[in-house]
């Protein structure tokens, strides 16, 4: 199959069928086959499998998950955790509820497999608050498949036992870090970890966990179920395998996710599959995977969408959420809007992300009210600077900064132009020092 | 132990220990606000950056164990515009307010960013402000500005770790976070008031001290806690004359960091004085008199009656309780007893956060039973006050609380009393002979904790008036009665004399004790605690 192509949908091919969330669907359309296979095979040999598919981590950044899995200590005592992020809060990113809204078994078979392979007997899908209907489909999902047999104690006769907790988030954008997300578990306020050491050997409750996206998740019964190597033929390179679910929104006349293999050009995926342009307008700019990756301006349309491409046009391809924006979109808007989401989200945890995340939001706020000043692009630019690149404990620094830093590059013009027509600066309404209050005493 | 360089310094660490303590021993500062030894790691504030060679990145030095081998450093220009960067962010939302903030002088956020940051800024909006929340009281003695907070969390952590009270959180999020307390429950632990030590700005202040002195004009004396037997190791801030606060000073093996609230605040009792000059009964009552005549008054008082009988002091030096032990104890012809209030327990924990617990509520019981003294409680005292018709030597009036209540003075009526005392109770109002007793800070000698570690106590103020010292009392009373007495009258002169003569104390310095965090008794002291 070659990229670009039509393909039969793999991970939404219960999509447009009837009761496609029951069991007796997924069933009949041979699903938990590859766990029946799975289970006979040694669990080094699941995890050779996944590692040669050279499947990526689908949330974001794009790890390898058979190299993720084999961090796991193997000789250690301790129980071990498998972890389902579904806290898909990025904007832009919706990929994970369709899998869940279409077909909940994928993600159950996979979860049921992939904690065969790191030897997980409790499992925890981290759903974020906002999915209340979703985290009732899974649950109803569950069981399904623990009447059936799927969960449980001594799973289809093999000794294998496993338990999947469906645990609600409250909403928090940073919970979907993984250490943040782990820290929601333990009942803690959910603020990311200092790492090393990480998840793999340190995780929920002191014990080695993985915690993998559910679109990763959902693409491991296929892979045992077919091989690696047909999961390695679908895309565009060996490194950039397997069907990708890509989440279009924006300007486009055609919004919604769509199933291609990874690698097709980001031309495609918006003038074939999406329909293209509303009429009268002309593609501006797109944020190719989730509103934390840098943006990339119209001349960037025709790089393959996948992650290695992605990169080297110097952003990132993060979930595969991608956000098209059309000629009718003010950039410092659109960098406010995004700004004030991150600011709002930031934990609060390491100076750089929160002090830098709201200075630069203020910055942005003022430049729209129209009192912009020319220092202000290079203010700009220092915040995104120091916020990021490893000076922040998680990567909510580089989420803020990449959106400023590419918006600054790329159309920088339309941030000169508000400053160009700016009045001077008001004075400020805080004062310095604190003020003589009504009733005769200083505030402090 | 592991060798790194830091900065060119080649240094022999501890394997295991930071970025920040191995730099600290190679003599290089690397600034922090979140890292605080007593506290675990973090790694928020990102202000201790620096440069390891062979890693891409800058790294948190807080949060970097050492390696053999490891090549820092911490002087580079990425590190310097790193660390400006950091401070920059610190301050963006700060709100400035050093002229009329408390803890300007020993404030860590202006001390780096003299040091390490730069002079200017690039903000120019409005600065984050919490109304309500700038002058909010914690709890009884810690006051919040939460517009000043670095958000180094190193307060609640304090709490979750150190008091393990869990007393303090951060609420909300992002650039929105405060510390607060859980819903409405004051910030109302035994230890509350070190979250203030901790906080590196002035975001929370002692309410006790605030405004009354600029740090930078106060001394500040080596001292022991003087209120209970733990002897936690403890800086004297005090300004013209005036005692204005306690402060804990780092000892791993006694108190850590950290000090009791009531040891704390006991502070403003070591001003005032009622007593500057010695008092003799007379035909017209207690009248003040010379030393001279007061010396000869004690001296005719231990001669004529038989036996003397001496309340000495669990609450003075080695060296007084030494001149005593040779003046009384070990000399036919007088009586002594330590009287020992054991009171609330009072505790701290030390650097390896094990607690260590007072016996009781003097600075130097240990010491007192070390020198073979017989120790009592109230019912003893009383009993041993009215059990004769001889005179009484008192060598502290504020030795047990008893002492300074109603019955102390019934106790001794119609007996010949002398006492040394610095403040006025119903006992110096019965008294025949009162002399002016040097306070905590007016006096300098050792002190032996209830873990058995003898420290040195300096003095920081001149007694006022004639007060004097109890060891000095002793000392003069000695010559008088024709006792030797080494000289020349100094603490340490007595204190090598003890070290020489009492078996536990052998072998110690006062050298060593100037320059060393206590150094334990030559006896194992948990069997007289």
């Amino acid at each position: 199959m070659t990229a670009g192509g039509a393909m039969k949908p793999i991970l939404l091919r219960a999509r447009g069928e009837d009761k496609s969330r029951s069991i007796s669907t997924y069933l009949r359309m041979g699903g938990y086959g590859a766990l029946k296979k799975a289970l006979i095979m040694d669990p080094a040999g699941v995890r050779k499998e996944v590692k040669d598919s050279g499947l990526r981590g689908r949330g974001g950044a794009g790890f390898p998950t058979g190299v993720k899995w084999g961090f796991v200590p193997q000789d250690l005592p301790k129980p071990k955790y498998l972890i389902c992020n579904a806290d898909e809060s990025e904007p832009g990113t919706f990929k994970d509820r369709a899998i869940i809204h279409t077909d909940p078994h994928m993600l159950i078979e996979g979860i049921i497999i992939s904690s065969y392979a790191i030897d997980a007997h409790v499992a925890y899908i981290y759903i974020r608050g906002e999915f209340w209907e979703e985290a009732r489909i899974l649950e109803k999902a569950i069981a399904e498949a623990r009447r059936k047999g799927y969960l449980g104690t001594n799973i289809l006769r093999t000794g294998f036992d496993l338990e999947i907790h469906v645990h609600r988030g409250a909403g928090a954008y940073i919970c979907g870090e993984e250490t943040a997300l782990i820290e929601s578990i333990e009942g803690k306020r959910g603020q990311p970890r200092l790492k090393p050491p990480f998840p793999a050997v340190v995780g929920v409750f002191g014990c080695p966990t993985v915690v993998n996206n559910v679109e990763t998740l959902a693409c491991v019964p296929h892979i045992i179920e077919h091989g690696a190597a047909w999961f390695a033929a679908i895309g565009r390179n060996e490194r950039n395998s397997g069907p990708k679910l890509y989440g279009i929104s924006g300007h486009v006349r055609r919004p919604g996710v769509y199933e291609l293999p990874m690698g097709v050009t980001f031309r495609e995926l918006i003038y074939e599959h999406a329909g293209g342009i509303r009429e009268g307008h002309e593609l501006k700019a797109f944020i190719p995977g989730g509103s934390s990756c840098p943006v990339l301006p119209a001349d960037f349309v025709d790089i393959p969408a996948d992650f290695d491409s992605v990169a080297e046009a110097g952003s990132m391809f993060g979930s595969g959420g991608l956000i098209v924006m059309d000629d009718s979109v003010d950039m410092v808007w659109a960098l406010e809007n995004l700004m004030t989401f991150y600011s709002h989200e930031s934990c609060g945890q390491c100076t750089p992300c929160r002090e830098g995340s709201d200075w630069a939001l203020d910055i942005l706020r003022r430049i729209r009210r129209g009192y912009g000043r020319p220092e202000d692009l290079e203010t700009l630019e220092r915040i995104s600077r120091y916020a990021s690149q490893g000076m922040t404990i998680c990567p909510l620094g580089d989420a803020f900064c990449g959106p400023i830093s590419s918006f600054l590059k790329h159309f920088r013009n339309e941030f000169e132009d508000y400053i160009a027509k700016a009045k001077p600066l008001p004075p400020r309404t805080t004062p310095v020092l604190p003020v003589r209050s009504g009733r005769g005493r200083f505030g402090i | 132990m592991v060798t790194v360089t830091i900065d060119g310094h080649e240094v022999q660490v501890a394997e295991g220990v930071n970025l920040v303590e191995a730099a600290r021993a190679a003599g290089v500062e690397i600034p922090t606000y979140c890292y605080h030894p007593g506290l675990r790691v973090v790694g928020q504030c990102r202000v201790c950056f620096v440069e390891v060679e062979g890693m891409p990145r800058l790294v948190t030095a807080c949060s970097t164990p050492v390696k053999d081998g490891m090549v820092v450093n911490t002087a580079s220009d990425r590190v310097r515009e790193a660390r400006q960067a950091v401070l920059e962010f610190l301050l963006a939302n700060h709100p400035l307010d050093c002229p009329v903030c408390d803890q300007a002088g020993e404030c860590y956020l202006q001390d780096y960013s003299v040091e390490f940051g730069t002079d200017s800024t690039h903000m120019v909006d409005d600065r984050r402000r919490f109304p309500g929340r700038e002058r909010n009281e914690l709890g009884p003695h810690v006051i919040q500005n939460q517009n000043r907070c670095i958000h180094c969390t190193r307060c609640i952590r304090f709490t979750q770790e150190i008091s393990e009270t869990w007393d303090l959180t951060m609420k909300s999020r992002g650039n929105h976070a405060y510390i607060g307390t859980f819903d409405g429950e004051p910030l109302d632990n035994p230890w509350s008031a070190c979250v203030a030590d901790v906080c590196p700005v002035g975001a929370l202040t002692v309410k006790e001290f605030r405004f009354r002195a600029r740090v930078w004009h106060l001394d500040e004396t080596p001292s022991v806690c003087p209120g209970c037997s733990v002897g936690c190791t403890i800086d004297i801030g005090h300004l013209e004359g005036i005692v204005h606060r306690f402060t804990p000073r780092e000892n791993p093996e006694i108190n850590g960091w950290w000090m009791c609230d009531f040891g704390r605040f006991l502070a403003e009792d070591l001003n005032g004085r009622d007593f500057e000059v010695p008092r003799l009964r007379g035909e017209r009552g207690l009248q003040d008199t010379g030393w001279q005549e007061a010396m000869a008054a004690l001296t005719e008082l231990a001669e004529v009656g038989s036996p003397l009988r001496v309340v000495a002091s669990a609450n003075a030096t080695n060296e007084a309780l030494y001149l005593a032990k040779r003046l009384f104890l070990d000399r036919p012809g007088a009586e002594v007893v330590v009287p020992v209030h054991r009171g609330e327990e009072h505790r701290v924990k030390n650097a390896q956060r094990q607690w260590v617990a007072g016996a009781d509520e003097h600075p130097n019981s240990t010491g007192a039973r070390l020198m073979g003294f017989t120790t009592v409680d109230t019912e003893g005292l009383e009993a041993f006050l009215r059990g004769g018709r001889g005179p009484i030597l008192i060598l502290d009036g504020g030795a047990h609380p008893w002492l300074l209540s109603q019955e102390a003075a019934r106790a001794v009526t119609g007996q010949k009393v002398a006492v040394a005392a610095r403040k006025a109770s119903p006992l110096t109002g019965a008294a025949y002979l009162v002399l002016p007793l040097a306070s905590w800070i007016e006096t300098e000698g050792t002190l032996t904790s209830s873990t058995g570690r003898v420290q040195l106590a300096r003095r920081g103020l001149f007694p006022r008036g004639q007060a004097k010292p109890a060891w000095e009392i002793l000392a003069l009373a000695g010559r008088q009665l024709g006792v030797e007495v080494p000289t020349p009258l100094t603490p340490r002169t007595f204190f090598e004399a003890m070290a020489a003569e009492v078996p536990p104390f052998a072998a110690m310095t006062w050298r060593r004790l100037a320059t060393e965090p206590g150094i334990p008794v030559l006896e194992e002291v948990a069997h007289v605690g």
